[in-house]
């Protein structure tokens, strides 16, 4: 990596650091009067688990093929955020959540996720580790997708929340819980995965709202603060594409009358 | 006791998490920041961590199979809904395992230049299987198309039904200058607008993981705090 990318990067790193925490503070002092934009798939959220408690059926959280140790790490960890504000609130239920998921580095932070939301409710004596399932396919996610249609059938699930790794085969997943009639909340953190949410999805989450689970299931000031130091860091990309954009337009005039010189 | 095992995971967290950023991202050529790191030896520990990393992933493939055995395992005896398809599972997942075992040792001849045995259980079982799945997922997909408009007709769904008819379209190697200007508008429509949206959604989720694992980074994150 050269050293201009280094220093850059650095940069955005310290920026999204120094922004979060004085956002951070600034949240707090507010006191929850932040809004926040409203996310239909957030909305949606608790009545699924409501559905999922008084039909005494599971509700059905999976991870696709996100993993700890890659490139796929954060979005696994956001995930596992939206997963625990679902399982606390469904651990008041006696069917607990079933987590399934194609990469085994990801199995401790679902049953921990899982343990962690039962434990936050006092109610531990229900947990159970076997909720949090590794269905093998790895690089073969065909085959994770094949055996998650035949355990929503299996495991009668009322709804389903697929937020991780997913390519094309989530066309697949989805394609099953709509014909069963099973509301389905989806985003991933590929394109194909993407495109195939926002089509075949009830409610499907965009690009990075994933990231935003706990600010609008929680509200806890350093949530919102990270919605926050998104925005401020998404601004600062439009201007760096745009400044340089209509500089070329035209022909190096706006750097001149900035900086000027000839 | 639990408050001081998670105090003690934050920092952890905090220590290697800066440790390996400074590892990782400071070169030679950095101002005061390269001769810290020099110094420090901080890219051979961030390679050491790595390395943990590794094995660490390696291990929960163990902890990935007890799961397999225990979630499968108990619903054959409680006789579940699906429990012949565990039963299958199980054997088949045991089968390969012990012939795998049995290549490694010797113990199952292969002629020079042939497949193993393994080789060919996977080629036609697995891969057999994934090719059919995948030509489902064509399918399901037109399926999904349809089902968007059906659900209600909004902007965003006529126009995603449009665009998909134009893209199938204008892939169609047919001659006739209709079809030719269909697919000069699908590559346009490829080049622009569709590159256009796709980097603005990975950015977003890239600025996205920038902010998350700060908070990681600074000890704000739930999975390592309680």
């Amino acid at each position: 990596m050269d050293s201009t990318t280094q220093f850059i990067t650095l940069a955005i790193i310290l920026l999204a650091l120094i922004a979060h925490l004085i956002l951070t503070q600034a949240s707090r002092r507010r006191q929850g009067r932040t809004a926040l934009r409203s996310i239909a798939a957030y909305e949606t959220l608790p009545l699924l688990v409501g559905e999922s408690i008084e039909a005494d059926r599971p509700l059905h959280l999976s991870f696709g093929s996100a993993s700890l140790g890659t490139d796929g790490t954060l979005i696994a960890l956001s995930a596992a955020e939206l997963f625990y504000q679902v399982a606390q609130r469904a651990a008041t239920g006696m069917t607990p959540p079933i987590i399934t998921l194609s990469n085994t580095s990801v199995l401790p932070l679902a049953q921990d996720t899982l343990r962690r939301a039962y434990a936050t409710r006092g109610r531990i004596e229900r947990y159970q580790g076997g909720a949090a399932r590794w269905y093998a396919g790895g690089g073969q996610t065909l085959a994770f997708a094949a055996a998650l249609t035949s355990m929503v059938a299996d495991e009668q699930v009322t709804s389903n929340i697929l937020a991780g790794s997913y390519g094309a085969e989530l066309a697949l997943i989805l394609d099953t819980t709509a014909r069963r009639n099973q509301m389905s909340i989806a985003t991933s953190d590929q394109l194909e995965g993407q495109a195939i949410a926002f089509a075949m999805s009830e409610r499907p989450l965009i690009g990075e709202e994933i990231f935003s689970a706990g600010a609008y299931l929680e509200g806890k000031p350093n949530q919102v603060a990270t919605i926050a130091s998104l925005d401020i860091l998404r601004w600062l990309v439009i201007f760096m594409i745009l400044i340089p954009t209509i500089n070329v337009l035209t022909e190096g005039e706006l750097f001149r009358l900035i900086f000027g010189g000839r | 006791m639990r408050r001081l095992l998670a105090i003690l995971a934050t920092v952890i967290v905090i220590a290697f998490g800066w440790l390996t950023v400074l590892g990782l991202f400071v070169g030679d050529n950095l101002g005061f920041l390269s001769p810290l790191v020099e110094a420090g030896r901080i890219r051979e520990l961030t390679a050491l961590l790595l390395q943990i990393v590794v094995m660490t992933a390696a291990v929960t493939i163990v902890i990935g199979v007890l799961n397999l055995f225990q979630v499968h395992g108990g619903r054959i005896l409680r006789q579940r809904r699906g429990w012949p398809y565990s039963l299958v599972l199980l054997f088949s997942a045991v089968l390969v395992w012990v012939l795998t075992l049995l290549e490694r040792n010797g113990m199952v001849f292969t002629p020079a230049g042939e497949r193993t045995p393994s080789t060919i259980l996977l080629e036609t079982v697995q891969v057999a299987l994934e090719a059919a799945f995948a030509s489902l997922v064509l399918f399901a997909l037109v399926y999904g198309a349809y089902r968007l408009m059906r659900r209600r007709v909004t902007w965003t769904g006529f126009l995603f039904t449009v665009v998909v008819l134009v893209v199938l379209i204008g892939t169609l190697p047919l001659p006739g200058g209709g079809f030719s200007l269909m697919a000069q508008f699908n590559t346009w429509l490829m080049n622009v607008p569709v590159s256009a949206g796709a980097r603005g959604i990975l950015l977003g989720i890239a600025l996205a993981t920038v902010v998350t694992g700060v908070r990681v980074l600074i000890g704000q994150d739930r999975s390592y705090r309680e």
